[in-house]
Formats: structure tokens, C-alpha cells, sequence
């Protein structure tokens, strides 16, 4: 563990050879600028005639759902043995690649995934979902049922609250879709759970709601009922289709800002009750052990947090000069409720400035923020620090570390610090004592 | 619009001064030993921040997702929004009389005893049925031991069930839960059944309806309590004063009595009248609860647990690399993948199989274990075929799914015979 910060050293963080792309940009760039105008070497991309201009094109409807551009192949979800049991890929996690996105909505392939009986592959036309319990009335509808009922669409983010877990102890991947990407944002689609629960009446002696999930794991939760009063839904499509199997097929529940775990994929069953069950992942698991020895349960709501995600180990500036004015961006989000605003260190952590944020800013959705920078080839400890409407600031690693400890697994939101070294390369670190 | 945009403005003024007293000022007159580092920070026009004056440290104030809030303590410590005039936060609602709509059909008593499975910490809910900690044993030796180990103990990846000392400390904490790794080679809490599970009807619940892994839901009721008997067992668990030895038989009522060591180490209460309002009232008190951070804006101190040593920079030790697929963020054609040399029954084996034929972990012959298949083959190739049709030992009827037809088992079979032969 190193205990000093020297610039040299940073310097000299292990390279990684990933990113031979933008070394050849950075080549070119250098090159098209440094060079006087009258010699710069004519662009071969330019002076030919391409190939796609020469040729004819692909009938309008080679692929009925359309594809992305092949040359896109690594924009994919990637996972790793340390995110399963025993590298068992049917209860493991696969993450969202958050370098390569733009906007607040991630497209539904890149959807992370969590699974903890494999991908279930429902049948519609078999699907049922019953509500039973503590209501006036029972009910058992079938997906097309559902969608008679009028619908509502929100965009929020969803997380599980493992994301970010690998680092309690320590820096360990050095990738921004390792470190934070066990979460998305979509536009959800479906119906709000108080429409159908008023019709059925709720008895005044309920306080809880079971959800289940039809999948082989029968993945349970207790849910109070203030949440589920409040803007709990039930959805069926993510971004104008239907949802995808790995987001649970036909329906899902979504319980906005709260841990993705408790928005139940495969969705099969509604009790109200006056008791919670205490299911196996209510108690074996999603629940934070402190440094008390005891651990925090039903904890509902993910805490405001944020990420820098450009610059980042997967984007770098080594295409970067002296000089140049160059964006920085990221994502913020809270479960509590609305981001306020993003704060920037340049320094880890000592100064700070306001970022600007941009684009649509809603309650419970992924908010990007921007801070525009004049780049000068000086090792920097980025940080970003979100805060809501809650009154909700991120903590720092140690301010978080003070009252939970290190062993919580769940609901990590510590302040992120990327090291950006004189090359402009950039590496996962964390400020901690 | 104009009527939305004026609302939230009022409100967002209102909203934002008590954001503005979060803004610490970290101010307390050591002087800074900063170098090249900070001198890289621009302090932005919008920011405004002031070096030494306190009382001058102002925030634009931004109307963007500003929103009218009508609790500033739901029940998770976040806010609850306004909902008024067919406007909710961003978006508009519909404000149509919704009142009468109403599809589906009432549930059958038949078909919510068929779902309704799941039982309560007391007991409610637990079938009929009953279960020896002998048969448990035999069963969870077949169907249990391949993924969690011997005894429960664990051992291949997947969670240990026994095992972890139980012993609490004065104050009746389960003292290897106040484990914290704070520096690498120190030991981890450990989370078993005996020293983390509160309650033990989830275990009977979990089995029924997860359990086992391949094949969930294949078990009896009774078959469930002996295999919930043998585990209790294995991490010592009496009940009612009655230790658990091989002869005891466990039941619903037996099960409702159960206490598990560490039944009282979670916290907010959740339990009684009061749960949900003691929720509440603990996630109202993120900072003391939670952690919370400050917006200190200038010369921000940052100690550690000890209140004084200042944080440092750590870097990654042991980097993960093992990612799949690998790292990239090339724009280029993808390699041409050979799908189409890829057998029917590979891609069937690849599904149905590899889970517990990848390596010999789960105490299945491991696929191109040249020996293994050998000692198998002995047996005749038809039996083999026979026994991945009907199933054997802990291996289910088919590995488990039962929408394979037998003819596919069988080129299933002979692909991992091929697979696992001496090549010339």
C-alpha cells in the first residue's frame, strides 16, 4: 500500500496497452497541428473514393430489428469470475460499459444484468400475476390484463446495490464499467401498483408487500407500504419495447431509487401482509453489516452518488496537448430523490468547484454533469461529489468508512478518484487513510 | 408551463437554502501545504468560491430539476414529490377519472394456496410434512454437498452454510461479524447460517423454492425439513434445549421455535406496529446512521478513523483482470466467430451441462478428463447413456432439464465422450 503521493509515481503507473486506438489518434492529431499547413500530408480518407460510396447498400429492411454497426462489437456488457460463485455464470452479474454511453439512457442490450438462477425465459401467453393478502378483493391477471390498465412512463436509473462493491478494501479494477457500471437508466413503461391496489382495497392492517419472481430462484422481497403507495410500478417495456428476458420478461416491479434487487424480475406474486417475511435476500443477503458486528436491513434507497466518466481508464487524454480545452463528464444519481448538483476536485479532495449539470434533470435518473477543463499535462486527482434535494452529500472514502466500515458489501457511494498522470493516462486510486 | 415553471422556481429558492448550509467551511486556519497538485484548480465564475471569508461563500442557485416536495422524510430518508394539477416533478400525469378501471379475475382459493408458499418468521405459512437430520444427511450428500461442501462447510465457491464461530461478545454481538479487513491478511466476518441468518424459516422457504441449484422446486415437503434438519444441525442449533442429533425429526412447529444465534444483529426494528415507523426514523438520520459527506469547497481536511492521520492515495494492489470478453475499446470488424462448427449437441451440452461438467468441482466427470470418461466407459456406453437419461447420484434426470429429448442426451453424451478421449 502506498502511502505517498508523488506525482513521479503516478507518472509511472503500469501502462495498459488497450488502447492503442487513441495512441495512433494521438500520433495523427499531434502531426495534423504541429505541422505547417502548407505540408500537411494529404488524408487518404479523403482523396479516395470510399468503398460504402462506391458500392450499393444493404435493402432497407435486411435486418427487421435493427443491429448496431458491427464495428461497435466492444461496446458490450463484460463480466468477470469475481462477480459469480466459483465462476458460475447463472448467479453472477454483467456490467454496463458507462465509457461508452451518451444521454441518461442506456440502450436495452446494455442493460446490466443480474441474475440469481440464470436468465428465465417466460412464455407470455402463460404468464400470471396474482395479488393477494391483505386487499378487500384478490385478483390474477394476464399480461394482456395489465396492459389494459393506463400507463405511465419515467425514466430512472436502476442499481444494484453491490455496484462499486469491490473497492471497500482497496482499488481493484482498473475500468470505469467494473467500478461503477452494475447500474442503467431506461424510460420504464407500465402501470403505477396504486392504480390496481385502490381498486382492490386495501385492508388498514397491511404494512408490508411480499414481490416474487417467478424465475428459479423465486427471488423474494418485503416491501413497505408507503413505497408501494407512493411510485411503485409495475412495468412491462424499457424504452419503448417490451422488456428484455434478462430484465425480467414479461414484468417487472420497479420501486424507483430503491436497490434493483427489490424491483423483482419475472414478477409472479403480490401479498400484502401485516408482518415482513425475512426472505433469503432480505436477510442472508442485501443486508450491510457494520463495524458493529450488526448490519443494516431493508435498506431501501441507493445514496446519491456520482462518476467521472470521461476522462477514465477505458478513455483517456493521452490524445490530449497542452493547452487544449477539454470536457469533462460523468453521471450523477440518487435514489433519494433529485440531484441537485456535482461538485469537481482536481487535487483529491481538497478544493472544489461547481460542474454544470446538462440535459434532462429527474428525480431518480442517471443526471450528467459537465466541468470544462484547459488541459495542462499536470498529474491530477479527479473527484466528483454529488448532492440531491434531500440534503444528501457523498461522502468521502473515509467519512463513509467512519460509520459503516468496510465488510457492508451494499450501498457503497464513496467519492471516486481517478489519478490522470503527466501522459494523460488514467488509473483507478482511492484517497484514504 | 408557465404556471409549472414559476411553482418550481419558488420552491427550488426555498429548497436550495437549506442545501447552502451544507456548505462547511472546512475553514479552521491550518494553512494549506498543498503543492503542484491544487495549483491545477480553477475556482469557476459559478462556483464563486472566496479563499478565506466564510460567510461569502455563495452557490448560483439552479432551477434545473428543482421540484416541489411534500416530505422531506419518506420512509428511505429521501423526499416525496407534489403531486397536484396533473403535474408530478417533470412529468404530467393523467388526471382522467381512472376510478372503475378494473380487469383480471379474483384468485381461486386452489390456485393462492398453490403460490401462496412463503412462510413467516412464526411459522405461518410452513407446510405438513416432517424430515429426520438422517435423511437430510443422505439427501444433502446427493443433491446439496457437490456446490456447498461437505457438512455445509463450503469450499467450492459457492455460500458456506456451517461453520464460523458463534461466540458473542458481553454486549451479545456475534464477534467474528466485527471483523473488518482494514489492512489485507486480516481475517473476514464470517456469514453462515449459524452466525449471520436471523431467522430459520427462510432456509426452509429458500430450499423449497430455489433449491437445488439445477433443479428448484424438485424437492418434497418432507424432504425440505430433513434437509433443513441436517443443516440446522450442522451449525449446532438446538431447539427448545433439544440438541439435534441424527434420530431428530423436524416439523413445522419444531421449525417456528428455532432461534438462530444471530436473530437480534440486524438493525433499524422492522418487526411489530411500529417497524415501518422505526425504519423511517432511522433512515431520517442518514449522517449518524449512514455516513454522510460535507460540501466543503476549499482546503478540506479529510481524516480517518482515528479522527487525525489524513488520507492518502492508495493505489490498486492486485489489479482484476480477468474480465470477459477482454478489455477493448477498439472500432474495428469483429473476428468471425465459427458458430456454425459448433455441434447441435454442444450447444446443447454448453446449456444443460457444463454447470457441473466444466471441471470435476461438483464431483461430476469433468469433460476431456481423459481417465474419468475411461473408468466411466467401463460401464458400457449404453448405461451411460441410461444414466444421463434417468439420472444418477447427484446428477438430475437429464442435468435437469427435462425439455431435452432422449435422443439429444445421447449425441450430448457422445460429444462428451469424443471430448474426453485420448487424441492421436
Amino acid at each position: 500500500m502506498n502511502k505517498e503521493f508523488q506525482t513521479e509515481e503516478l507518472a509511472s503507473v503500469s501502462r495498459r496497452n488497450f488502447f492503442k486506438r487513441t495512441a495512433t489518434v494521438s500520433v495523427a492529431a499531434a502531426a495534423t497541428i504541429l505541422t505547417p499547413a502548407t505540408v500537411l500530408a494529404d488524408d487518404e480518407n479523403i482523396m479516395h473514393h470510399t468503398k460504402w460510396g462506391t458500392t450499393l447498400g444493404d435493402e432497407i429492411n435486411k435486418n427487421p430489428y435493427g443491429v448496431p454497426s458491427k464495428y461497435e462489437h466492444n461496446v458490450v456488457r463484460r463480466t468477470s469470475a469475481l462477480m459469480s460463485s466459483a465462476g458460475d455464470m447463472h448467479a453472477a452479474i454483467s456490467m454496463t460499459p458507462l465509457h461508452e454511453l451518451n444521454g441518461i439512457i442506456v440502450p436495452n442490450g446494455l442493460h446490466f444484468t443480474r441474475t440469481h438462477n440464470g436468465v428465465a425465459h417466460i412464455d407470455p401467453t402463460k404468464w400470471r400475476l396474482m395479488i393477494h393478502g391483505l386487499v378487500e378483493k384478490t385478483i390474477v391477471l394476464t399480461l394482456d390484463q395489465l396492459k389494459r390498465y393506463p400507463s405511465e412512463s419515467k425514466v430512472l436509473f436502476v442499481e444494484c446495490p453491490s455496484n462499486g462493491a469491490a473497492e471497500w478494501k482497496g482499488p481493484q479494477f482498473n475500468s470505469v464499467q467494473f467500478v461503477r457500471g452494475m447500474m442503467s437508466c431506461s424510460e420504464w413503461t407500465g402501470v403505477r401498483l396504486k392504480t390496481i391496489i385502490d381498486e382492490l382495497g386495501l385492508k388498514p392492517e397491511a404494512k408490508w408487500m411480499l414481490a416474487e419472481g417467478s424465475d428459479g430462484s423465486e427471488m423474494s422481497r418485503t416491501l413497505p407500504i408507503e413505497k408501494v403507495l407512493d411510485d411503485v410500478m409495475i412495468v412491462y417495456a424499457q424504452n419503448g419495447e417490451a422488456l428484455r428476458d434478462e430484465q425480467g420478461y414479461p414484468v417487472r416491479l420497479m420501486a424507483p431509487g430503491w436497490e434493483a434487487n427489490l424491483c423483482v424480475k419475472w414478477l409472479k406474486r403480490l401479498e400484502f401482509g401485516d408482518k415482513p417475511w425475512y426472505a433469503k435476500e432480505e436477510t442472508s443477503k442485501y443486508t450491510a453489516l457494520t463495524a458493529s458486528g450488526k448490519a443494516i436491513q431493508h435498506f431501501y434507497a441507493l445514496e446519491t452518488n456520482s462518476i467521472i466518466t470521461s476522462p477514465c481508464p477505458e478513455v483517456p487524454w493521452t490524445d490530449l496537448k497542452k493547452g487544449d480545452l477539454v470536457e469533462i463528464e460523468g453521471l450523477a444519481w440518487s435514489g433519494h430523490g433529485t440531484i441537485r448538483g456535482v461538485d469537481i476536485s482536481f487535487d483529491g479532495g481538497k478544493n472544489w468547484v461547481e460542474a454544470s449539470l446538462k440535459g434532462l434533470v429527474l428525480p431518480k435518473a442517471w443526471t450528467r454533469f459537465s466541468y470544462m477543463h484547459k488541459y495542462d499535462g499536470k498529474p491530477l486527482l479527479l473527484q466528483s461529489r454529488s448532492y440531491d434535494d434531500s440534503d444528501n452529500v457523498q461522502p468521502t472514502v473515509n467519512q463513509e468508512k467512519k460509520v459503516v466500515g468496510v465488510e457492508g458489501v451494499y450501498h457503497r457511494n464513496a467519492i471516486h478518484t481517478w489519478a490522470v498522470n503527466a501522459k494523460g493516462e488514467v488509473n483507478n486510486v482511492q484517497i484514504r487513510s | 408551463m408557465f404556471k409549472l415553471d414559476r411553482k418550481s422556481m419558488i420552491n427550488g429558492t426555498s429548497a436550495f437554502a437549506a442545501s447552502i448550509l451544507l456548505l462547511s467551511g472546512c475553514m479552521d486556519g491550518s494553512a494549506s501545504n498543498n503543492d503542484t497538485s491544487t495549483k491545477t484548480v480553477q475556482v469557476s465564475k459559478d462556483g464563486s468560491v472566496s479563499n478565506n471569508d466564510t460567510s461569502t461563500k455563495t452557490v448560483k442557485v439552479s432551477t434545473v430539476g428543482v421540484y416541489e416536495i411534500k416530505n422531506k422524510t419518506a420512509i428511505d430518508g429521501g423526499v416525496t414529490y407534489v403531486k397536484s394539477d396533473g403535474i408530478e416533478t417533470a412529468y404530467r400525469y393523467n388526471q382522467q377519472n381512472i376510478k372503475g378501471v378494473s380487469f383480471g379475475r379474483v384468485a381461486t382459493a386452489n390456485e393462492i394456496k398453490a403460490w401462496d408458499l412463503d412462510a413467516l418468521p412464526d411459522g405461518t405459512g410452513l407446510p405438513e410434512g416432517e424430515g429426520s437430520v438422517e435423511d437430510g444427511d443422505e439427501l444433502y450428500e446427493a443433491q446439496c454437498a457437490s456446490c456447498h461442501g461437505d457438512f455445509g462447510g463450503g469450499g467450492y465457491g459457492y455460500p458456506q452454510l456451517a461453520g464460523g464461530n458463534q461466540d458473542k461478545d458481553k454486549n451479545g454481538i456475534v464477534i467474528t461479524l466485527k471483523n473488518q479487513r482494514l489492512e489485507p491478511g486480516m481475517d473476514a466476518p464470517k456469514r453462515t447460517i449459524g452466525t449471520y441468518w436471523p431467522v430459520a424459516t427462510t432456509l426452509f422457504t429458500y430450499i423449497r423454492d430455489a433449491m437445488p441449484y439445477a433443479t428448484p422446486k424438485s424437492l418434497t415437503s418432507d424432504q425440505t425439513y430433513a434437509i433443513t434438519a441436517y443443516i440446522l444441525a450442522q451449525n449446532g442449533i438446538e431447539i427448545d434445549g433439544v440438541e439435534m442429533d441424527d434420530e431428530y425429526v423436524l416439523n413445522a412447529e419444531k421449525l417456528a421455535k428455532v432461534v438462530l444465534p444471530n436473530r437480534d444483529g440486524f438493525y433499524p426494528n422492522i418487526d411489530g406496529p411500529t417497524g415501518p415507523a422505526d425504519v423511517k426514523a432511522f433512515f431520517a438520520d442518514r449522517a449518524k446512521n449512514i455516513g454522510s459527506g460535507t460540501r466543503c469547497m476549499t482546503d478540506c481536511k479529510d481524516p480517518g478513523m482515528d479522527g487525525k492521520t489524513e488520507a492518502t492515495v492508495m493505489k490498486i494492489g492486485y489489479e482484476m483482470k480477468d474480465v470477459v470478453p477482454a478489455y477493448s475499446t477498439v472500432r474495428d470488424l469483429p473476428p468471425e466467430i465459427e458458430n456454425s462448427l459448433i455441434s447441435k449437441a454442444e450447444k446443447q451440452y454448453n446449456e444443460s451441462c457444463k454447470l457441473c461438467h466444466a471441471t470435476d468441482n461438483m464431483g461430476a466427470p469433468a469433460l476431456g478428463d481423459i481417465d474419468a470418461w475411461h473408468e466411466l466407459m467401463l460401464k458400457g456406453k449404453d448405461k451411460v447413456v441410461y444414466n444421463a437419461i434417468h439420472g444418477m447420484g447427484g446428477m438430475p434426470a437429464k442435468g435437469g432439464n427435462a425439455d431435452l429429448i432422449d435422443s439429444d442426451v445421447k449425441l450430448i453424451v457422445e460429444f462428451m465422450i469424443d471430448s474426453s478421449k485420448k487424441k492421436h
